[in-house]
This record gives structure tokens, sequence and C-alpha cells, in this order.
């Protein structure tokens, strides 16, 4: 167990070296900072000056080994726009995020955990094709549409909710239910699936023939075990949460990373780009690792090596 | 091994029950904060603690509490609420007394200033000529800052007592009032950057301003509240909230919702929806942008024959464009130098020549009987509704026999052509003029930086604009930039489309009149009572 953590973590160090690699490239090519932080009427030597100042004018492999030595040190250098460190503002971030992917994922569950047991054990029935069908609705359906019909409804038609902003837990409940709701629809039909399969299984058999009643023999027996996929699921999601934060958080100007990362993709703001990505790297990496962990832990079928 | 697996499960479900339960408890409480957060909304409401609060929402965040390394006027309409100039310009663009009583010009190149006594900074020092000193000579001397280009033309300031400062510029400078009431100039205070560090300003901004620095969450809002000690009039509000909301239906929704006060950059098509809204109006104002087709002239291109450019010209209704894709927001012109700007000429602005049969009749004379085929590059998603103006043009050209190519490209990759002169016959940009003077606006024209770009070449604009650059007789000077105007809306190296509209969205409750600098003085804006 110890070891296979050691191995794991050891892993990590090379995917966190390619990830820098990929990052920088990507910044790197597709955008020009110093255009965007000029204004239209600066001349070619400004231009120049201030790609000087930026250090710009270096090839790219010595931009690129200065960076990945400033970053061993947790300096991913100067934000562009704010001309302060890029790692402390990501970080003042997180709070706000984690505050809305956790707000998510209990309204995910919420959702996801009874109409997926009910969806399961009346198969066929109309409930169940409703569940499914939603499921597969709410998969499909754009954060950013959700979200923004969500404000039409409940804040400028109904005047229940603030549109937008952070502050009380009534600004968070529009945010949580549109980003919650992708997720919700993937755990319900990863739950559904993961009970069907349980109940086919011998010792419900066995259970229902010691004459159990059928909910004892549902939420007992099946429901707990059909859980252990569910949370491994739960805790692989992290990456989809953090693809959904980027629209969901700039719908609701949800002061988080994705609304920063956005806002630093616009502006080319290099360092905050790259701080952020791997931030991100980094806890989608610690989340699956945690997934893996659990996962063994709860099914000791699964061997270490 | 089983038992560990029950323990491991129930100890997570617990959390994850515990984390319910929180949520729970969380919403049990927030039946306390529910109305708070009413009153959130209505944190505008002036009854609310007694409190008057002005908000204000914009597309994007302030960039930054350095006066002199940014360029972005939303920024510096903020920044002007806790910043002083030496000068400040009027509403109609007169030069008044800020900072400064009274100025005087002591030969070509020395300016001399007095300055307002008895002036505070927030953190309570006093406004002097060190500031002054230390303020323009940062920003013109350190070339690495983003405004440096706009005040490298200061040689030196020279403090003559604490109240009077002398201004030394490299060699004549008829602009120079114009450059210390715009961005870049607002006074910071030295002692406290002096002793606490520049960074220590940057976190906690100090300035002369009738509004002080509160609180800044970045990409969320930005907190100011009124500085009792200010020189001028009192403030008018208690405290003003800058909100960051970059989704413009989402910044629409606050605004209707009464979240906030004012919204800006609205887009076209929510005007409407904002006009019949019950608590809420739109404001249409002016800016210093103009939309304009840049033309290619280098021999051997079709637009290098002033007859086709002339037909360009002619077979673009700029009126049905402004209609149509702006809600009318805007005004057709055929110079940049739009009023309100020093050296406007009024004959050129408020103008169109939109002629389709004339333009086909020139195509003939050009020796295009059959058309010819050009292209059009233009940027997507930069300006107000630009692609769908880029295809409209595409569309009206065609009318008249020009089939266009249009290339719609993303704004870094329009930048690379256009920084490398890579641009075919026609290319649709829009400039700003910060400066309110006609010398930015041709920058462009004079051949030296025209070549490869337009390749206009014309000895005669070349010697107006250069002679105009420093002369100091303000009549002949405004004469001279008429002259270059004329030539150009003439031989059309530039073929001005509109002049583009700010589109603001009001709560009824507030007075608010937009100025053409779209700076944001929220003392200009009152409570309608």
């Amino acid at each position: 167990m110890k070891k296979y953590l050691i191995r794991s973590l050891l892993q990590v160090i090379p995917v966190l070296f390619l990830i820098s690699l990929i990052v920088f490239v990507l910044v790197h090519v597709t955008g020009d900072p110093v255009t965007l932080m000029l204004s239209d009427t600066a001349t070619d030597e400004d231009r120049e000056i201030l790609i000087q100042a930026l250090g710009l004018d270096q090839p790219l492999y010595v931009q690129y080994f200065k960076f990945l030595g400033h970053l061993v040190q947790g300096d991913f250098g100067n934000s562009f726009r704010y001309q302060e460190p890029a790692l402390p503002i990501v970080l003042e971030r997180l709070p706000a995020s984690f505050e809305l992917a956790i707000a998510s994922m209990v309204v995910a569950t919420v959702i996801a955990i009874p109409f997926g047991i009910l969806s399961a054990t009346k198969r066929n029935s109309f409930l169940d094709i409703f569940v499914t069908g939603s499921a597969v609705l709410g998969k499909a359906m754009p954060s950013f549409w959700l979200g923004i019909m969500l404000i039409l409804l409940f804040s400028v038609k109904l005047g229940l909710l603030p549109v937008s902003g952070e502050g009380t837990f009534a600004h968070l409940i529009l945010p949580a239910i549109t980003l919650g709701t992708g997720i919700a629809a993937e755990m319900t039909r990863l739950i559904r699936s993961s009970m069907l399969e349980i109940l086919q299984q011998d010792y419900i058999r066995t259970a229902r023939s010691k004459g159990l009643s059928e909910r004892l023999v549902v939420y007992r027996h099946a429901f707990r075990n059909s859980l252990i996929p569910v949370i491994t699921i739960m805790a692989l999601q992290t990456s989809h949460l953090i693809g959904g934060t980027l629209i969901t958080e700039t719908v609701f100007s949800w002061p988080g990373m994705g609304n920063l990362l956005i806002q630093a993709v616009n502006q080319r703001d290099m360092s905050i780009v790259q701080a952020s990505v791997f931030i991100v790297s980094i806890l989608v990496i610690a989340s699956n690792l945690l997934a893996d962990l659990l996962y063994r832990i709860l099914d000791p079928r699964i061997k270490y090596n | 091994m089983k038992r560990l697996a029950i323990t491991g499960l129930a100890l997570i479900l617990s959390l994850a029950l515990a984390g319910c339960g929180g949520e729970g408890e969380q919403t049990a409480t927030d039946q306390q904060p529910q109305p708070q957060a009413q009153s959130q909304d209505g944190e505008s409401n002036p009854a609310e603690n007694g409190k008057k609060i002005l908000t204000i929402a914009s597309g994007n965040d302030i960039v930054s509490f350095d006066l002199h390394n940014h360029n972005n006027t939303s920024t510096e309409a903020v920044h002007i609420n806790m910043f002083n100039y030496l000068v400040k310009k009027g509403r109609n663009q007169e030069v008044l007394p800020d900072l400064a009583t009274s100025w005087k010009q002591l030969d070509a190149t020395t300016w001399e200033f007095k300055l307002r006594e008895g002036v505070k900074f927030h953190n309570g020092d006093p406004f002097t000529a060190a500031d002054v000193k230390y303020t323009l000579e940062r920003v013109a001397r350190d070339n690495t800052l983003l405004e440096y280009g706009n005040y490298k033309q200061i040689k030196e300031v020279k403090i003559m007592d604490d109240y009077t400062v002398h201004i030394i510029t490299n060699g004549p400078q008829p602009v120079l009032l114009n450059r210390l009431s715009r961005l870049g100039s607002g006074m910071m205070p030295s002692k406290y950057i002096q002793e606490k560090g520049f960074d220590e300003f940057l976190k906690h901004p100090v300035g002369t301003g009738p509004y002080k620095f509160k609180e800044w969450k970045r990409d969320d809002r930005l907190i100011l509240e009124k500085f009792d000690d200010y020189f001028g009039e009192k403030p008018k509000w208690d405290e003003v909230v800058f909100r960051s909301i970059p989704e413009d239906s989402t910044r629409v929704s606050e605004l209707l919702t009464g979240g906030v006060d004012l919204a800006v950059n609205i887009p076209p098509t929510d005007l409407e929806r904002i006009q019949q809204n019950e608590g809420t109006y739109v404001v249409q104002s002016p800016t210093q942008r103009v939309m304009q087709l840049t033309v290619r002239m280098t021999p051997g291109t079709p637009t290098a024959d002033p007859k086709v450019r002339e037909a360009i010209d002619l077979a673009i209704d700029k009126q049905a464009i402004v209609d149509n894709i702006l809600a009318g927001g805007g005004t057709v012109t055929r110079t940049r130098v739009t009023p309100g700007n020093f050296g406007a000429d009024p004959s050129l602005y408020g103008q169109s020549l939109y002629d389709p049969e004339r333009a086909k009749q020139l195509l003939i004379e050009a020796g295009y009987p059959n058309g010819l085929e050009l292209t059009l590059t233009s940027p997507s998603g930069r300006y107000l509704k630009d692609k769908e103006t880029a295809e409209l043009i595409q569309a009206m050209l065609g009318e008249v026999g020009i089939k266009v190519n249009l290339e719609l490209v993303e704004w870094s990759k329009y930048n690379e052509l256009y920084r490398g002169k890579k641009m075919k016959e026609l290319f649709m940009i829009s400039y700003a003029n910060s400066m309110f003077d006609a010398s930015l606006a041709f920058d462009r024209a004079r051949s030296e930086i025209a070549r490869g770009e337009t390749d206009y070449n014309n000895p005669e604009v070349d010697k107006l604009l250069e002679e105009a650059e420093t002369n100091l007789n303000t009549q002949e000077r405004e004469k001279q930039y008429q002259q270059v105007q004329q030539i150009i809306a003439n031989e059309r190296p530039f073929i001005y489309l509109f002049q583009m509209s700010a589109n603001y969205g009001a709560s009824k409750r507030i007075q608010f009149e937009p100025r053409l600098d779209e700076m944001l003085p929220v003392d200009e804006i009152t409570l309608k009572q």
C-alpha cells in the first residue's frame, strides 16, 4: 500500500513536467500578449521595449527553462495584467471555486441518489424512462444556456434570487444548480446501471429468498454496494467540475478560478494561465489518486500491484 | 478487510452527510441572511442604513492601480474617482483647473503650473510639487511602462517651491495640456510610495480624489468610499461599487433586477429590453472610436486607382449599418477627428456618400466593367458587431460588382497581420483618441509609417502634419489639420464608416449623462428625487 502510494507520487513528477511543457508551448504559440497590452497608437519602438522588458525576445527554449527553474521554486512569474506574482492571485480564488464545487456535488448527490435507485428498481417503468430521458437531457444541456435560463426565470421573472456575484447563500443556489445538473445526470445513470447489475447478483437473490423485505434488500444490500463505483466516479468528476466552473463562473460572475482563467486567456496573461492550469492539473491528479486509493480500500478484490 | 471497507464507506457516507448537514444548517441560519441577500440586491436603495450606495457594472475589472502601466479606458474611468490630474477636461473638452489652479507657458518648452494648496492625500499627506515631479518623471523616464510613449515628451519637472512646478518638454508641445488631463497623469503620493514601497501602493492605493479605496476583490468588485477631506465639492455617494460582470446577458439581468444602477457595454440586441423594462432606461452616447476601412494603394493593386477607392466608399450604405447592426448606436462620418477633438472639421462629420449607381459607373470608368475581386480582413469579436458589419459591407460591395473575399480573424491573429503589415486590399479597424487632438489621428497617413500598409504618400500631408505637430499657433494648427482631413476624405487611404456609440443601461432612480471620453466621474451621477 505504502509502496503503491510512493510509486504513484513518483509518477506524478513526469506528468507535471509534461503539463508544464504543453501549457508553456500552447500559451506562447497561440497568442501575443504584447499586442493586447499596447494601445492602438503604440509605435514599433514601444513594442520592442515591452517585448524586451517581458523577456519575450529570447528563444522559446531559453524562456521555457527559465520558466521551469522558477516553477520549481513555486514562482510562476508576475501576472502581466496585475503586475503581481501569479500564484497567490490564483490561490486566492481557490476557496470560491471549492465552495461552488462542493455545493454542486451536494446538488448532484441529492438529485442522483433517489432517482438512480428508483429508476433501477422500477426498471422500464414510466418513471425509469423519464429519469433516463432527463439524464440525457441534463448531460446534453450546455451549462451557459442553463445558467442564463435560470437567471431569467428565478432572478429576472420571479425576483427570488440574486443574479450574480458571491456573498450570501442565496448567491450560491443558481450556480450550484447549473453546475450540479450535468454531474447529477452522469451520476444518476451510473447509480442506475450499477444498481441494476447488483440487483442481479446471487447474494441479492439469497437475501430475497430469506424473505427480507424489498426495502431492506434494495437499501441495505444493493444500494450500499452500488455506491462503491459511484464514489470513485465522484472523485473522477473533479475534472468535469473544473471544466464546468469555467463557464458557470463566468455566467454568474463568480469570483473563482474558472472566471480568472477565462479572463486571463482573453488578456493573454500567460503567468496566470500557466499557474491556474498547473493548479488544476495538480487537483485532478490528486483527486484521481484519491479515487484510486478509495476504490482499493472499498473493494478488497483489487490488488495494489 | 471487509470490515475496513465498511468502515471506510461509513466514514465517507457520514462525511457526505455532514456535508449535507452543513449545507442544511446554512440554509436554516440563512433564513436571516435571506433578507440580507435581498438587501444586497437592493443595496443601491438609499434608505438602506441611510447609506447612499451607487453600483456600476462593467464588462471587465480594472487592470491595476499602477496608473502608468495600463492603457485601459475602463480602468481610467474608475481611477478618476480616486486620483486627480493637474488639469481636467470639462464636458465640452475645455481644460479646467484641477490640482493646478493656473498655468502659463513661459517659453516654447517650459510650462509653469501653480498648484492648489491644502490638498490632502487619502492618508493625510499634503499634496505638493514633489508629488508632481515623482509622478510625471516616473512615466516619462521608465520605458517599460505602458504609458511611457505618451509622456516621454516631458524632459524634466522642476520644483520651484512647494506649490509651483516647471514642466520642461523636449521640443514644443502644443498638446501638453491634453496629455496632462488623461490616462497616466493621475497624481500619486510620492512620500507614501517612498516610505511604504510601490507594492503597498498597489494594494492600498492613495490619491487625492473624492473617493478612497476600501476593498478590491479581483474580477468581482472594487469598493470605494467617500473621502471627507476632499478639497472639492463634497462627495455625493457614501460608497461606490464597481462590479465586473463579463457575461453580457448577466450584466443586463443585474440591471433589470436592480442589482446594479448602471451597466456599461450593453449589446445592441438588449437595448429594447432595457428601455421597455419598468425601472430602467437606455443611454447612448458618442465615443472617441471611429470604425474605418484602411485601403492599400500599392501600385498594382486595383485599389491603387482612386476611382476604385471612391466606388468602394460610395457603395457602402453606412447609415444602414448603424441602423440595422448597431441599433442606431453610431454616427456616420468621413473623418476620424470627431467633434470634441481639437482640429475637427464639422463639414465631414455626420455625413456619408452613398450612391451605388455612381459606384458602378466609377468601376466601369476604372476599367472593371465586369467587376473585380478584393480581400477584406476584419477582426471577429474585437469590436461591437465587427463580424456582422464586415459581412454587410461584403454584401453591399457585392451589389455594385465588387466580389469581396472576407477574412474574419481572431484578434491576436489579426494583430499579427496588422503589425506585420500583411493585410491585403482592405482591412477594417477602429481607433480611439484619448488625446482629444487631431495629431494622434493621422500617424498612419505619414508616408513613412504608411509604407507597406497603405503605401499612401502625399508630401503635402506629410508637410502639414509635421508643421502642426509643433505649431504653437492654435488657429493655424487647427487649419492645418482640417486641410489634412479634406485631403484624406478626397484621396481615401482610409474610408471612415461611423463613430461608435457607447451603450449604457441605467436605473430610473439615477440621472446619468455619459461623457465623450467614457470616464465615469460618479459625482456627475445623481439620484433622481
